[in-house]
């Protein structure tokens, strides 16, 4: 297998050392069965499934498992559990849930995937019971659910406003019973392909600096989102996006890329998450006039319409002059009463008092929108398989696609947990059907790892790296932010290919590899980087409003010519974009009205 | 505002502190602070950080000789000498460094715990002694189709406990784990007694005799530090004192 040049594909602008140092590497490489990168729910969900297969598997997370992402989610999880009834008494099925879902996603989601979770969402909210889950309930004892936007009914099984936390530890729990091998703190730093299949990772240990292989029949990619590539992000510093550039970089089409959600409400100042379970238990939006400007907006749903429609919203209020001075609108609880916020929001009570000194039980909470989701990711099948064999994908980092141009609230902790599960077992399948990896692969990619290490290290200094990236955030948020044009996301990709230029030249002035955190904060920026570029072509390029692709030059939806995904690849340095179609099943495209 | 900040790694003989001027503006976090600090001054800092909002339970540190959340703490509360807390002596929090409260915050690695480097602690004894509670579900019968039900009266007391974030802030505030480095700890008994209560569970007493030792529930002296410092208000000496009860009840009974 030396022909055909794909052996070692990673990181190709550098020239792997010809001899394989294999004394100096083999002792930090480590074989399983399975690979799971990234220890949020996705990732713990399907190492509960593997080690119930009997497979080796292990974990990999650059953080602990349970600093994860998820831990954040707030509002709850959908499911057509049917257990508070809808108007006149009528009762929910997960059709009508996976109406909502393909409706919210402005007909972009892949019906076949989004009848799999909403039929499987039922099972998944009373697995996570049967696993200890501590759920709100009802008077009758069965789990409470609430209203959210988008949706026909009171469908979001909820843990007061800490449901993401309430999972995540569960889940910690349930692996961590199974002595579950985890790589915690370690960063990964390539995928590893050999004779066209993957077959490994390379990854930094964070806390002394070594390098790692990793060998494995399967790898599954359970990396998150990008929302730091944003600078008003609700998302854990965390967030950049790792394994969507791990899989740029071995070849592997990312999709949907331009569908970027803003969350309506998030704390002026910090942009931390304000659920959209406020506006579930009554919560309304005021503008600086006083008026309940939802109303004009989505006569129907109102303040509940789908968080496309209300940041679309709040931001024209904002534009138009009717915000307060600063840029934001009001989150009003206060008519809730203090008891209904004790019970039902206690934690976005004390996070607007910890971080913007105000109690809602006494006055209006500020908020604006915020990047909030990453719609888009790794472009995988209804099986969480990408186009690379052995690679898989699933969670925010994945795009099956189930959330289309807009995802709902409440349907991403549930696209975790079933999908981490399902995607385990084809997993489990194809390795019982897949012969033993070669070590060498792996090998060469650690040098290869070694010697941009080396490279970056011995680059000379002329900017500080933090400062290109709050340029690009910036330039992220202002020009392909909620309201987006032709001609200002032109001059946004041009800013954001120079610093990608400017970026390559720098380096961190911490040489010493043990303990480097601005090393790891340097490889996230440098993907970073690549994925705003992505989303800046991928946005460009669709000449149409869609969720949450909002142009202004192109404000219709145009289901002739852009009802299709977005793909888009890195040959050699080109991003290359191409388009396949979506699958449509029981619901025929039509107009989004709320 | 200055912030001095603790600096070690493995090959120094003695730690040292870092002085860092920075401007102060309204809403500036403790770790907004160590990150200006990492940008502009020294980019070799260690802390963890990741949600920025208090839920993670990541960047627990002493701020101040206090265990807090460095993204929850704001640098002007704690200059205006708003967020005092009065803690139970122990010797980590000894005024043994020169710093002046008003304009300085002062930031160390969490007591207790084996530093790694800088504001960064080895974790692995606190997590070990939560793992050996055995935190996971032991339902009392086999799982049904659907939920099992739970009197909604009794999810505001399991929710004192299940809020926990597993910060260790309580661990490097308590005396007794200063003293006795074998001692569970707080948060390890809190989460015990979660299951204990979890009216889904039903291995009763036997539950809490996980921790029916010296080291656990009966080497705590309720100082009280570890509610106060709790950033989530999760009350271990109720869960000590009510699991103590239990099982004197229960000897008594024997």
């Amino acid at each position: 297998m030396e022909s055909g040049g794909d052996n070692v594909t990673i990181l190709k602008t550098l020239k792997h050392n010809e001899e394989i140092s294999v004394a100096s590497t083999v002792e930090s490489i480590h074989y399983h069965d399975v690979l799971i990168i990234g220890g949020g729910l996705t990732g713990l969900r399907a190492a509960f499934q593997v080690s119930n297969s009997g497979l080796s598997g292990a974990l990999i997370s650059k953080v602990h498992p349970l600093r994860s992402h998820s831990v954040a989610a707030q509002g709850g999880m959908n499911a057509s559990l049917g257990n508070v009834p809808g108007d006149d008494d009528a009762s929910d099925d997960w059709k009508m849930h996976a109406y909502d879902t393909v409706k919210g996603s402005d007909y972009l989601a892949d019906q076949d995937a989004v009848e799999k979770m909403c039929l499987e969402a039922i099972a998944t909210v009373y697995e996570l019971e049967h696993m200890g889950t501590v759920w709100s309930r009802l008077e009758n004892g069965k789990i409470a659910q609430r209203p959210f936007g988008g949706a026909g009914f009171p469908r979001t099984c909820y843990a007061a406003d800490r449901t993401g936390h309430n999972a995540l530890h569960t889940l910690y729990e349930q692996v961590l019973n199974k002595n579950f091998p985890i790589y915690e703190e370690f960063f990964v730093t390539s995928l590893v392909k050999d004779k066209g299949r993957c077959i490994g990772c390379t990854a930094i240990e964070i806390m002394t600096g070594k390098i790692h292989g990793f060998i494995s029949k399967a790898v599954l990619m359970a990396t998150g989102g990008f929302g730091r590539v944003f600078n008003r992000s609700t998302n854990a510093l965390i967030n950049t996006g790792d394994g969507l550039t791990l899989a740029l970089n071995v070849g592997v089409p990312l999709k949907d890329m331009e569908f970027v959600q803003f969350h309506p409400t998030t704390l002026y100042g910090t942009n931390i998450l304000m659920s959209e379970g406020a506006r579930g238990e009554g919560g309304i939006l005021i503008n600086s006039q006083g008026e309940r400007f939802m109303e004009k907006y989505a006569p129907n749903s109102v303040d509940l319409a789908p968080r496309d429609v209300v940041a679309r919203s709040i931001e024209q209020e904002i534009r138009e002059g009717r915000g307060f001075d600063g840029g934001y609108v009001h989150l009003d609880l206060t008519h809730l009463g203090s008891d209904r916020i004790m019970e039902r929001l206690p934690g976005i009570r004390q996070i607007a008092m910890d971080f913007a000194g105000v109690d809602p039980i006494e006055e209006p909470i500020p908020i604006q929108p915020g990047q909030h989701y990453s719609m888009g990711g790794i472009d995988a099948d209804i099986n969480g398989a990408t186009m690379l064999p052995g690679l898989y994908a699933a969670g925010e980092c994945a795009c099956i696609s189930v959330h289309g141009a807009n995802r709902l609230g409440g349907n991403s902790l549930l696209e975790t947990l079933v999908f981490g599960r399902l995607v385990a077992d084809k997993i489990i399948d194809y390795i019982n059907q897949t012969p033993e990896p070669d070590i060498q692969a792996v090998q060469l990619a650690i040098n290869d790892i070694e010697s941009k290490i080396k490279e970056v290290m011995g680059r000379k200094k002329s900017a500080n790296i933090f400062s290109v990236k709050d340029e690009m955030t910036e330039t992220m948020f202002q020009k392909f932010g909620i309201f987006r044009d032709g001609q200002t996301m032109e001059k946004g990709l041009k800013e954001i290919l120079n610093m990608e230029n400017k970026f390559s030249h720098l380096t961190i002035d911490n040489k010493n590899l043990a303990v480097n955190q601005t090393l790891v904060q340097f490889l996230e920026i440098e993907g970073m980087l690549k994925i705003a570029e992505v989303v800046a072509r991928c946005a460009i390029k669709r000449e149409e409003s869609r969720g949450s692709h909002t142009r202004t030059d192109h404000p219709d939806r145009d289901d002739e010519n852009y009802l299709k995904h977005t793909l888009i690849e890195l040959d050699d340095k080109n991003l290359n974009i191409s388009y396949k179609p979506v699958t449509i099943g029981m619901f025929e495209p039509k107009e989004r009205v709320y | 505002m200055k912030l001095k900040v603790y600096r070690y790694h493995k090959n120094m003989e003695n730690p040292r502190y870092d002085t860092f001027e920075l401007e102060l503006k309204p809403g500036l976090t403790v770790l907004g602070a160590l990150f200006q600090f990492q940008q502009n001054f020294d980019d070799s800092i260690a802390f963890h950080y990741s949600c920025r909002g208090a839920v993670c339970g990541t960047c627990a540190m002493l701020i101040n000789k206090v265990p807090r959340l460095a993204c929850r703490t704001q640098v002007e509360s704690l200059l205006n000498g708003d967020l005092k807390i009065p803690l139970s002596f122990y010797p980590a929090i000894e005024e043994n460094v020169d710093w002046n409260p008003k304009e300085e915050v002062l930031v160390e690695p969490l007591p207790h715990l084996p530093v790694i480097k800088d504001l960064i602690v080895d974790m692995d004894k606190f997590f070990d002694y939560y793992k050996e509670i055995e935190p996971v579900f032991k339902p009392a019968d086999s799982t049904p189709k659907k939920e099992r039900l739970m009197d909604p009266e009794s999810i505001p007391e399991l929710e004192l406990y299940t809020n926990c974030i597993l910060c260790a802030a309580c661990f490097g505030s308590c005396p007794v784990d200063g003293n006795d480095p074998e001692y569970l700890g707080p948060a390890a008994l809190a989460k015990l007694y979660r299951f204990y209560i979890d009216p889904r569970e039903a291995n009763g007493i036997e539950r809490i005799k996980t921790a029916d030792m010296p080291r656990g529930w009966w080497d705590c002296k309720f100082h009280g530090n570890c509610r106060r410092v709790c950033p989530k208000d999760v009350p271990p000496l109720i869960a000590i004192a009510k699991a103590r009860e239990q099982l004197e009840k229960e000897g008594e009974e024997r």
